[in-house]
């Protein structure tokens, strides 16, 4: 854990120093950006636009640019307008450090809604030192169980850690696909997975949940990402006796394992991990695929229904993906808070972020309702789309997991596992 | 199933490796460069097939012909444009210059088409087996058992086919006795009158289809996208410096030790290594290397 308190000189004590500070904040009077004038308020947008998981991106672009437009015709935060820059980290630590600095440092975003698990963790302290809000729909990694948030002491940053995540952890949805893949009678089970960190990061939790409560994994194979088979691998997993087999890996990485494990003949029954939950994999592997399932997280909030709305009713033709509704959340809870704070500083959204996702308060849907209730001396408590938002001291979320299988060829919804379900892998204090 | 079946997985391991690795290898005996953005030529080729056999659309082998003809154009383009000119420069100037150019091909792609992979039809490739007989061959009692898939068949015979044409070549041709003349020694070989720049582009050309063939042959087993070829790169690069840099019946030999080492490694590992089998095939090429500095059949080849 990192405080802010025992640093001697941090980066903005630096900037006041050099006199930059007194720059911006000149800037920002003159309406020339920045959060603490009244010109326009910049949020920044770390995404996927290239690299591995750039097929999600689109959903999550336009489910954030929506929720801007929503704010920005609601008033907008402070009655100024919401701005959003959007930068391509290719999921790609080095980049993603540059693209923070850039969207930090010149674009001077007062809050950031992105970053994946492989960027969040190894840049890890280097964002604490931002003091910047990362609040992302992305991160699924258990890394972030005991990380981040403001433990439960919004007044108080000095023990803040700055990362907020709308979308379940892996330690939830895995335990929902351990906890199906049990009552289905799969007690003994394979394991393949690829070597990234939200590959392996997604098969710990599975993992964990499966052997905690009484399944056998009988063979767990790693593979590297990129081959041009994996014949091999598979043959070797093979020979264990197992009835399903779990699987993680980048989706096409996924779609060639597959295809092997559909020409090998190999059988069993397949259990996904969440991203491939993909029409692509099921229409690429074929028939053979037809029963294999992935657990993702859900759609549990609250006010799911005023998301889909105003998604659907939005121009453009991204799918809906596991990560579209926390990106609304993500957008509008940022939002909440900087109206909240009545400034917009890195520092006051962070303070606010948790009084806006907790309550107690009157329970908002949407920014325009939100707004009016501050307006109205009342608190509030955001409720969103993926989940009720109700932001744990380490910044998390829990929500449902929702079981999509394949059935003729594509991912279908066959069934829910409520949040409730689900409380005991996740204890309190521990996330 | 075990060593048997992991041995033919390793044959077609070795068997897309070898096809790329030969027109590697070709470049380094005759032009004298190793070619860091030969992996993108495969990619090219990849994405040649794609659009043939999916936009026109045309029959997946007139498709592969195509992306043959297409990556040996590219190749002979590239090399007018960005290796000719610098010839006389020495190999340090033109192995810099092909990182370059790698990473600048490997960038027009991404711009051009997006990073995202693309598949082969289903129903395309199907038809490229309907005639071959869906061998669910196995399990055979030989050696713990095996099975055998059509395509894995195609992959093979692919790569049987392009090693009979190539040692047709530069056996029986006067193109290919002059390749080896050169790969020997330049200097004799233009004494004796051999059009050196002609044989240099003839090698460009056919290493450019060997890569549109094995890009094809790759994109049809897993997907074209900007990383198709990147990603065989050190393969092709270990195939051919195991095998004997210049010898392309080294490179041969090369990619099959390096498939099966692959192959096998992933097989007999510990399971917490088997995410890094490539690195235990690599070392297995520097142990080579230490043994045999020369690669496995470098000097013999061309003492042949």
């Amino acid at each position: 854990m990192v405080g802010n308190s025992d640093r001697v000189v941090d980066r903005r004590t630096f900037l006041k120093i050099s006199g930059a500070g007194s720059i911006a904040a000149t800037a920002g009077c003159l309406g020339l950006g920045g959060g603490g004038g009244g010109g326009a308020i910049t949020v920044g947008q770390p995404a996927a636009q290239t690299g591995q998981w750039d097929f999600l991106q689109p959903g999550v672009s336009k489910a954030t640019d929506v929720a801007i437009q929503r704010i920005n015709d609601a008033g907008g935060p402070l009655g100024r307008e919401l701005d959003l820059e959007r930068s391509d980290t290719s999921v790609n630590p080095q980049q993603a450090r540059t693209v923070v600095t850039q969207l930090t440092e010149n674009e001077d975003a007062v809050a950031l809604l992105g970053l994946f698990s492989s960027e969040l963790e190894p840049l890890y302290e280097f964002l604490q030192e931002q003091e910047t809000p990362v609040v992302t729909p992305w991160p699924g990694s258990n890394f972030l169980d005991t990380r981040g948030g403001d433990h439960g002491t919004p007044e108080d940053v000095s023990d803040d850690e700055w990362i907020w995540r709308t979308v379940i952890s892996d330690t939830v949805h895995t335990a929902g696909a351990a906890l199906r893949a049990l009552e289905d009678g799969h007690d003994t089970i394979g394991i393949i997975n690829g070597t990234t960190s939200g590959a392996r990061s997604w098969v710990n939790g599975f993992r964990s949940a499966y052997e905690a409560n009484g399944g056998t994994v009988a063979e767990q194979v790693e593979v590297a990402q990129g081959e041009s088979n994996y014949q091999s691998a598979l043959d070797r997993l093979f020979q264990a006796e197992f009835s399903a087999f779990a699987v993680s890996l980048p989706l096409e990485d996924a779609i060639t394992l597959m295809s092997d494990w559909s020409d090998g003949g190999y059988g069993r029954q397949p259990v996904l991990s969440d991203p491939l939950s993909q029409n692509e994999l099921a229409t690429q592997v074929g028939s053979d695929l037809n029963g294999a399932w992935a657990a993702s997280p859900g759609e549990s909030g609250p006010n799911y229904g005023t998301f889909e709305s105003a998604y659907n009713s939005a121009e453009g033709d991204a799918d809906i993906n596991a990560w579209t509704p926390p990106a609304w959340d993500a957008t509008m809870v940022t939002a909440l808070a900087i109206e909240r704070a009545g400034e917009a500083t890195p520092e006051a959204i962070e303070q606010n972020l948790g009084p806006v996702s907790r309550g107690p308060g009157t329970e908002v849907a949407s920014f325009a309702e939100g707004k009016e209730a501050l307006d109205n001396g009342d608190e509030i408590k955001y409720m969103g789309a993926a989940t009720p938002v109700t932001f744990t001291q380490f910044g998390n979320v829990v929500g449902s997991v929702v079981i999509n299988e394949v059935q003729n060829g594509a991912f279908t919804q066959v069934e829910t596992i409520p949040a409730e379900d689900l409380r005991e892998f996740v204890p309190e204090g521990e996330y | 199933m075990g060593l048997a079946q992991n041995l033919i997985f390793g044959l077609v391991t070795g068997s897309y490796i070898a096809i790329a690795a030969i027109g590697f290898t070709l470049i380094y005996g005759i032009v004298n460069m190793i070619n860091f953005a030969y992996g993108e030529y495969l990619t090219i080729g990849a994405f040649i097939g794609l659009l043939a056999g999916g936009a026109l659309p045309l029959p997946l082998p007139v498709a592969v012909l195509v992306a043959m003809v297409g990556g040996g154009v590219a190749s002979i383009l590239l090399a007018k444009l960005f290796f000719t000119p610098i010839n006389h420069t020495g190999p340090i100037p033109m192995l810099l210059t092909s990182i370059g150019l790698g990473l600048v091909l490997r960038n027009a792609i991404r711009l051009f088409a997006g990073r995202s992979a693309r598949y082969y039809d289903t129903e395309t490739t199907t038809w490229q087996f309907q005639n071959v007989p869906d061998l669910a061959v196995g399990p055979v009692d030989l050696l713990g058992g095996f099975f055998v898939t059509s395509q894995q068949l195609v992959v093979v015979g692919c790569a049987l086919g392009v090693f009979v044409v190539l040692h047709t070549v530069l056996t029986r041709t006067d193109v290919g006795i002059a390749m080896r003349a050169m790969s020997d020694d330049e200097a004799l070989a233009r004494v004796r009158g051999i059009d050196t720049q002609f044989i240099r582009n003839s090698v460009w050309v056919l290493a450019g289809m060997l890569a549109g063939l094995s890009g094809v042959l790759l994109g049809i087993q897993t997907n074209v996208s900007v990383s198709t070829g990147f990603s065989q790169i050190l393969q092709i690069l270990s195939a051919a410096i195991l095998g004997g840099a210049g010898s392309p019946y080294g490179a041969i030999a090369g990619a099959y030790v390096i498939g099966v080492a692959l192959a096998l490694s992933t097989a007999f590992l510990p399971s917490s290594m088997t995410g890094i089998s490539s690195a235990i095939a690599f070392a297995i090429l520097v142990v080579v290397l230490l043994v045999k500095p020369s690669g496995i059949a470098g000097a013999e080849v061309r003492e042949a």
